[in-house]
């Protein structure tokens, strides 16, 4: 026996494959309107009895109307307990910039884990710059001892070369270094002591002088 | 305190003013980026960042009804730039989607509390699977509970585009969780 004339929804279902199809996607296009109530009556009881019958239909307005609910309370979510703090410490001005604390820096400097590497490297270029920063009355004093090494005449005419040489480099360098060190105050203090060098090997140099007149 | 009060205030530099308006619309712009980039912590940083914008163009907030479509356009457009720089370079390795509603809820009821957490979790993972038009729609109109017209503004198409799309986005997203289990007899 067919089974068409036991099961009425099978019945159903089969006058509806020869007739207009199924009626599940006129279901789909009103699913909506139906879960926000915006269906007329007749409309609405169609659709009701469809998803009665219908286990997949019923399912996606069952879905359909869980959604609904759900989705307004997603709009808001917590986004933890720190979070005011950041924003207000990102657009409060006063928060952005506390009071300058010199031990605090100081500590957060010596605590930095390049620091030794750092101060090395410091260390050395500034021993560079004092080796060869043009100083005026060292370069001048410079042939002066070197001359008095008694030289060949090959070696006396390459020193006397590497000395002009040397000339010309403090020259230039001083021209470069000079005005900028005469206009800040250091240069003043390292005058002041450069003179003070100067007079103590003067007078170094005339204490010595007899003795060595003395010891041919 | 009403909202066009809150603002002169604001806008006068009152920081105590400045901390209301921000517990006010933490929530809504922080679960905006999170629907957006599925990220926690990329949400937190771009809520950040969109307070910071509103703060330096606080002349600009428009008062009473204007006031939450802006703030949710300005934070739209900071998760569409965050999503252009993550999909110009993503990240080294897959970042699974965070969990947020698992903890908080106010359902006195463990329970109930614990449902509706799976359904919040099932519902923020079925969004992750739109199409990028169909979520935005969603956030925007179902989510966020703008206007068609706001949203067309927004999303700069005609208001019957977004009036199509959004059936058709809130039945793709009903599929998703019926293929999820939810809405099951």
């Amino acid at each position: 026996m067919d089974e068409s004339f036991v099961n009425p929804e099978a019945l159903t279902q089969a006058i509806l494959a020869r007739t207009s199809g199924s009626p599940c996607q006129r279901l789909r296009a009103l699913a909506c309107d139906f879960v926000d109530g915006e269906l007329d009556g007749a409309q609405e009881d169609l659709v009701r009895g469809h998803a009665e019958h219908c286990a997949a239909c019923a399912a996606l307005v069952k879905a359909l109307a869980e959604s609904k609910a759900v989705l307004p309370a997603l709009a808001e979510v917590d986004p933890g307990p720190w979070f005011m703090q950041r924003v207000l410490r990102s657009t409060s001005m006063r928060a952005v910039e506390p009071g300058f604390d010199a031990r605090a820096a100081w500590r957060k400097l010596m605590h930095r884990p390049r620091i030794a590497l750092e101060a090395a490297y410091l260390g050395a270029v500034a021993g560079m710059m004092g080796m060869y920063a043009p100083v005026p009355w060292r370069s001048l004093e410079l042939p002066a001892l070197v001359q008095t090494v008694p030289l060949k005449a090959p070696a006396q005419r390459v020193m006397g070369q590497v000395i002009q040489a040397e000339q010309r480099t403090s020259a230039s360098l001083r021209r470069v270094f000079l005005p900028r060190v005469e206009a800040s105050p250091s240069a003043n203090l390292w005058q002041r002591v450069s003179a003070r060098v100067r007079s103590w090997l003067q007078r170094l140099e005339k204490v010595l002088k007899p003795s060595n007149a003395a010891n041919p | 305190m009403e909202l066009p009060t809150l603002l002169d205030l604001v806008r006068g530099g009152d920081e105590l003013a400045w901390e209301a308006f921000v517990r006010r619309f933490q929530s809504r712009v922080f679960g905006l980026a999170y629907h957006y980039t599925a990220q926690a912590e990329d949400a937190r940083d771009l809520a950040q960042e969109v307070f910071i914008r509103i703060y330096q163009s606080l002349s600009s907030v428009p008062d009473e009804d204007g006031c939450l479509p802006w703030i949710i356009r300005v934070a739209r457009n900071a998760c569409i730039d965050h999503l252009r720089r993550r999909k110009a370079r993503p990240p080294l390795w897959d970042l699974p989607a965070d969990e947020m509603f698992d903890l908080r809820s106010s359902d006195q009821n463990p329970e109930e509390a614990h449902l509706e957490a799976v359904r919040k979790t099932m519902v923020h993972r079925a969004l992750q699977e739109l199409s990028d038009l169909n979520r935005e729609i969603i956030l925007l109109k179902e989510i966020q509970g703008l206007k068609v017209e706001e949203i067309a503004a927004i999303l700069d198409v005609p208001v019957g585009t977004v009036k199509s799309r959004s059936n058709r986005a809130r039945l793709e997203l009903a599929q998703k969780l019926t293929a999820a289990g939810m809405g099951g007899r």
